[in-house]
C-alpha cells in the first residue's frame, strides 16, 4: 500500500508538476583552407576534382587546419525538486539527467603534407617538403549521467558516465620527403608517435557538465547575463593503448635484382619500417575527453530592447582547435521570433559569418544557428529544442 | 510537433547516407631497380680472362667427377656368428667361458677382390641375443678391423632371457677411420673379414644348464660404407653413361643467330686411380630450342683411349691424363656452339683394368683419387648477334580491388647506360591463358655502345638510353584479367655506319647501368 502511495505521488508529480525537455545537435566543420567541395567528399563520397585540389593548395598558409565536431545532447529536466520546503535551498534545484554522443576530429596539417597526399609525389620532384607539425585528434564517446538544474537561474551541474569509442593521437614532429627528379631516390624523414583506441578497446570514465549563469542583479536598469558552458570536462582509462612511433630515415633509390629475387615484399616493408625506427607497444593510458569550455553573454528573451549585442568565446580542449570567438547583434523581430548576425572567428576556419534564430512556441522554443552562413571551407549547424511540459 | 520530430529525424539519417565512394587521383614516381650488369664477377673464376682492353672467354668446367665411392662401393652387408652347443650342459657354474671360435665371411663385391680399405664414415650395428636364464657376458671381435693399431673389440652384457624370446641388446658404432684387412689370416686372400665371439655367464649370476636348443648370437651389419683408401683389384666392369645438361638462357633463344669467333675447345680426362684406365667419348650432341641438332664431329670422338695409372701415393699422386684437342681444323665445334644448344648429350664409356687385374691386385685409390672429365674453351669474348631473341614467359598476378585505392595508368621508365656493344628492343605481352591480349612496345630501343662516345674517365665506350613502356588505362583496367607476361628482347650488334649485324667485341669491365621506375596513376580510395 506504501509503494501504490509513493507511485500515485511519482505519477501525480509527472502529470502536473514541471518538468523540460532539451535537446542540442550540433555538426560543424571546418578548414582554414581546404575547399567545402573536398571536405563534402568526404562526408557524402565522391570524385574530388583536381581543380578543386589545386584552388585549395592556393589557399592554404604553412600550417593549416581542419576539423569536425558534432555531437547530439539530451537532457530531461524532471519535476522532482530536492526539497518542497521553499525555506530551503534545495527547492530551487530540481533533477537532471543527461545523455549525449559525441565526435571530435580535428587536424593540423602543413600545405606540403596536403600536396603530397592529394597529388602524389609526381609534382613535387626535386622540392623538400615538409610534413612536421602535423597533428591529429579524434575522440568519440558516448555519456549518461544525472545531476541538478536549479530552474529558477537555469544553471546545472552533470556528472556522466563516460564510454570512448575511439581515440586517436597523432603527433609528427619532424618529418621531410625529398625525391630527386633523375633518380628517383626517395629520402624520407619521420619523428612521431600515435596512440590508437580502436572500438573493441572500450575506455572508460567520467565527465562534468556545468552550466552557470551569473551576472548584474536583476534591479539593474540593463542586467546582464552571462552563461559559463563547461562540457565534457573528464577523463577515461583505456585498457590498451596501442602506441606507435617512428624515428628515422630512409632512403630509397630502387632494389638490385639479387634483392628483388631473394627478397620478399613482406621483408622489404620491414626493412622500411626498421630504418624508419618503427615500434609498436601497448599500455594503460589515461584519455581527456575534448571539454568545451563556452563564456557566452547570453540575450533576454523578455527584454524591451529591440536590438543588442552578444558575444562569447569558446575553448575545446585539443591542440587542434583555435579559440573561437563570435560577435553580433542580436533582434527582436516579433515576440515570438529572435534573430541574430554577426561574425565569428577561430575553432577550425577563418573569419566567417554568423546567424541565428529563435522561435518560441507556448510551450516550446527551437534555436537554429550557424557559424558559417555562407558556407566557407565548410558547413555549421546547431539546433537547439526545448520543451517545458 | 511530430512534424517536428519526424524532419530532425529525416535529415539525420538522409545527411548519413554516403552514395559514392571518396576518391581523388594522384600521380607517383616509384624507383624500383637500380642494379649495373657486368662480367666482374666472372673473371678470374675459369669463365672469363682480360687482357688489355680485350674479355677472353677461358672456361674450364668439370663435366664428369668420379671418386672412391662412385667406384667401389660395399653393399649394406650383415655378418653374423652363432654358438649352439651340441648336447645340454648341467651346472655351467657362474663366469664360466663356453665358446670361443674365429669365423671368416666373405663379401660379394662382383669382381672387385678388395685386400685393404679404410673407412671414410659408414656404421656398423651390432645385436647379440641370450637365451639363457642368467646374464651373459657377449665379446666382439673384428680381428681384421682396426684403428690406430688396436682391434675393434666391443663387449656386452646381455640380460636373461629365453629360447623363446631371447634377450637382444642393439649398440651402432661409427667405423669413420677404421682400417678394414680383408686379406683373410694368411694375408693372400680378399674381400674376408673375420669376427671371433667369445661369451662368458655372469659371474655374480646362478648355476645354470645350456641345453642345445639355445641359440647364442651376434649380428653385425655395416651400413653406409665410404672409404677413402683402398687397395686390391678393382674389376674391370664398364661404366656406360650418358650425361645431360642444359646451358641456362639458352633455353629462352625463340629467333635469330649468332656468330662466334674461331675457338679451340678441349675436352681433357684425368685418372687419380692406381688402375689403368679405358676411356671413350661416344657422342657429344648439342639440340637448340628449334629442335635443331648438331654433333660434334672429330677424329677424337668415338674410337676409346687409354689412360696409365696414376703416380705416387698419397702426398704425391700424380694423375695421368689425356687431352682431346678440337677446333675449327680438326672438327665442326664452331658450328656446334653456334647452333647455340640449350640441351647437350654426352655419351661416355669408363672402363677400368682394361686388360684386367694385371696389378696383381695392387690397384690403389686414395681419397683424393679422381676420374675426371673436363671441357675447356678459349676465345676472344666476341658475337655476331643479329636479332637473337630471348623471350620468357612469368605468371603475373595484378589483379586489383577497383573498390579500393588502385593504380589506373602506368608507364614503365627504363634509364640505361651501356657499355656492350649490344643492342636491345624490349616487347611485352601481356596474356590471358596463354592467349596474347596486349602487345606493349618500348617508345625505344636500349642502344648499343657502339652507337655512343669513348668515356675518357674509363676509356669505354658507352651510349645512354632512356626507354618508356607505357601501359595506358585501358591496359592496366584489363590487368586483373591477365595471368602471364611474356617478355621478349632482341638483341643484335649492329654496325652503326653500315647498319648490318657485325661481329663486335665485349669491352674489358663492359657493363649495363639499369634504373628502373615506375610513373603511376593512382585513384586513391581512403
Amino acid at each position: 500500500m506504501r509503494y501504490l502511495f509513493i507511485l500515485f505521488l511519482a505519477c501525480q508529480q509527472l502529470g502536473f508538476a514541471q518538468q523540460t525537455l532539451l535537446i542540442d545537435a550540433y555538426g560543424h566543420y571546418n578548414s582554414t583552407g581546404v575547399k567545402r567541395q573536398i571536405t563534402d567528399a568526404f562526408l557524402y563520397g565522391g570524385l574530388i576534382d583536381s581543380s578543386h585540389i589545386q584552388t585549395s593548395l592556393s589557399r592554404l598558409g604553412a600550417r593549416n587546419t581542419f576539423g569536425l565536431n558534432m555531437g547530439l545532447n539530451a537532457q530531461w529536466q524532471t519535476p522532482w525538486l530536492l526539497s518542497k520546503d521553499t525555506d530551503k535551498w534545495g527547492s530551487s534545484y530540481r533533477l537532471v539527467m543527461g545523455a549525449g554522443v559525441h565526435q571530435y576530429g580535428g587536424i593540423q596539417f602543413s600545405k606540403d603534407l596536403f600536396g603530397l597526399v592529394f597529388q602524389g609525389g609526381l609534382p613535387y620532384l626535386s622540392d623538400t617538403l615538409d610534413l612536421s607539425g602535423l597533428k591529429v585528434e579524434a575522440t568519440t564517446f558516448t555519456k549518461i549521467g544525472f545531476g541538478l538544474v536549479n530552474h529558477l537561474t537555469q544553471s546545472s551541474f552533470l556528472v556522466h558516465f563516460v564510454g570512448v569509442q575511439n581515440h586517436l593521437s597523432a603527433f609528427m614532429n619532424a618529418a621531410t620527403w625529398y625525391q630527386n627528379a633523375s633518380t628517383a631516390q626517395i629520402d624520407l624523414a619521420l619523428n612521431g608517435q600515435a596512440q590508437i583506441n580502436a572500438s573493441n578497446t572500450m575506455a572508460y570514465g567520467l565527465a562534468l557538465d556545468l552550466d552557470y549563469r551569473f551576472g548584474s542583479a536583476e534591479y539593474d536598469e540593463a542586467p546582464q547575463q552571462f552563461q559559463l558552458l563547461v562540457q565534457n570536462f573528464g577523463i577515461a582509462r583505456a585498457k590498451q593503448t596501442t602506441e606507435y612511433s617512428l624515428d628515422g630515415a630512409l632512403q630509397y633509390a630502387g632494389y638490385s635484382l639479387a634483392a628483388w629475387q631473394q627478397t620478399s615484399l613482406d621483408e622489404l616493408a620491414t626493412g622500411f619500417l626498421d630504418s624508419l625506427g618503427y615500434e609498436k607497444n601497448s599500455a594503460q593510458k589515461w584519455i581527456f575527453l575534448p571539454a568545451q569550455i563556452q563564456l557566452a553573454k547570453v540575450c533576454d528573451w523578455e527584454r524591451p530592447n529591440r536590438i543588442e549585442a552578444y558575444y562569447g568565446a569558446q575553448f575545446i580542449l585539443r591542440q587542434t582547435y583555435i579559440p573561437f570567438v563570435y560577435a553580433g547583434a542580436h533582434f527582436k523581430v516579433k515576440k515570438a521570433w529572435q534573430t541574430g548576425v554577426g561574425m565569428a572567428y577561430g575553432g577550425f576556419g577563418g573569419l566567417r559569418a554568423q546567424a541565428y534564430s529563435a522561435i518560441r512556441f507556448k510551450r516550446s522554443q527551437l534555436l537554429l544557428r550557424s557559424d558559417n552562413i555562407a558556407l566557407q571551407n565548410g558547413a555549421s549547424l546547431y539546433l537547439q529544442f526545448r520543451c517545458d511540459f | 510537433m511530430r512534424l517536428f520530430i519526424f524532419l530532425i529525424v529525416s535529415t539525420f539519417f538522409f545527411s548519413s547516407c554516403k552514395k559514392e565512394a571518396t576518391r581523388w587521383h594522384s600521380d607517383w614516381l616509384l624507383p624500383v631497380l637500380k642494379d649495373t650488369l657486368s662480367l666482374s664477377n666472372y673473371y678470374n673464376d675459369s669463365t672469363l680472362s682480360i687482357t688489355g682492353s680485350q674479355i677472353n672467354i677461358n672456361l674450364s668446367r668439370t663435366l664428369l667427377d668420379l671418386g672412391l665411392s662412385d667406384l667401389i662401393e660395399i653393399p649394406d652387408t650383415s655378418i653374423s656368428q652363432q654358438y649352439q652347443a651340441n648336447f645340454t650342459v648341467s651346472n655351467v657354474s657362474p663366469g664360466f667361458t663356453f665358446v670361443n671360435s674365429l669365423k671368416n665371411h666373405e663379401l660379394d663385391l662382383g669382381d672387385i677382390q678388395l685386400k685393404e680399405v679404410r673407412v671414410q664414415s659408414g656404421q656398423v650395428e651390432l645385436k647379440v641375443y641370450n637365451p639363457l636364464n642368467t646374464a651373459v657376458l657377449y665379446q666382439i671381435e673384428l680381428p681384421g678391423v682396426s684403428q690406430n693399431g688396436q682391434v675393434f673389440v666391443q663387449n656386452y652384457t646381455a640380460a636373461a632371457g629365453s629360447v623363446q624370446n631371447p634377450t637382444v641388446a642393439i649398440e651402432t658404432i661409427n667405423l669413420s677411420g677404421y682400417d678394414i684387412d680383408l686379406s683373410g689370416q694368411q694375408g693372400l686372400e680378399f674381400n674376408q673379414i673375420q669376427s671371433k665371439l667369445t661369451l662368458k655367464t655372469d659371474p655374480n649370476g646362478q648355476t645354470v644348464t645350456i641345453y642345445n636348443n639355445q641359440i647364442f648370437k651376434f649380428e653385425a651389419a655395416f651400413k653406409n660404407l665410404r672409404f677413402d683408401y683402398a687397395k686390391g683389384y678393382f674389376g674391370s666392369t664398364l661404366i656406360a653413361n650418358q650425361q645431360q645438361f642444359s646451358l641456362p638462357y639458352l633455353d629462352k633463344i625463340t629467333s635469330g643467330s649468332i656468330a662466334l669467333p674461331d675457338l679451340n675447345l678441349s675436352l681433357q680426362v684425368e685418372n687419380g686411380f692406381k688402375m689403368a684406365v679405358r676411356a671413350q667419348i661416344a657422342q657429344m650432341v648439342s639440340t637448340n630450342t628449334q629442335g635443331q641438332a648438331v654433333e660434334l664431329t672429330a677424329p677424337s670422338i668415338g674410337p676409346s683411349m687409354f689412360l696409365a695409372a696414376a703416380m705416387g701415393t698419397w702426398n704425391n699422386l700424380q694423375p695421368s691424363s689425356l687431352t682431346l684437342q678440337f677446333d675449327a681444323n680438326n672438327s665442326n665445334v664452331k658450328d656446334y656452339l653456334e647452333n647455340l644448344g640449350a640441351y647437350h648429350n654426352i655419351t661416355y664409356q669408363l672402363q677400368p683394368n682394361p686388360w684386367g687385374n694385371t696389378s696383381a691386385g695392387h690397384d690403389e685409390a686414395f681419397a683424393h683419387s679422381r676420374l675426371r672429365l673436363k671441357v675447356s674453351a678459349q676465345m676472344p669474348m666476341a658475337l655476331n648477334a643479329d636479332g637473337l631473341t630471348l623471350q620468357d614467359t612469368f605468371d603475373i598476378d595484378l589483379s586489383q580491388d577497383l573498390n579500393k585505392s588502385h593504380i589506373t595508368g602506368a608507364t614503365l621508365l627504363l634509364d640505361a647506360t651501356n657499355a656492350f656493344p649490344v643492342a636491345c628492343d624490349i616487347v611485352l605481352y601481356l596474356m590471358k591463358d596463354g592467349q596474347v591480349a596486349h602487345t606493349i612496345i618500348a617508345d625505344a630501343q636500349l642502344a648499343a655502345s657502339t652507337l655512343g662516345q669513348l668515356d675518357p674517365l674509363d676509356g669505354l665506350l658507352k651510349k645512354k638510353s632512356k626507354i618508356k613502356i607505357v601501359l595506358p588505362p585501358s591496359v592496366v583496367a584489363d590487368l586483373q584479367d591477365l595471368n602471364q607476361v611474356a617478355v621478349s628482347a632482341s638483341f643484335s650488334t649492329t654496325d652503326p655506319q653500315t647498319g648490318l649485324a657485325t661481329q663486335q667485341a665485349i669491352q674489358a669491365n663492359a657493363f649495363l647501368a639499369l634504373q628502373i621506375q615506375m610513373q603511376l596513376q593512382t585513384q586513391i580510395r581512403p
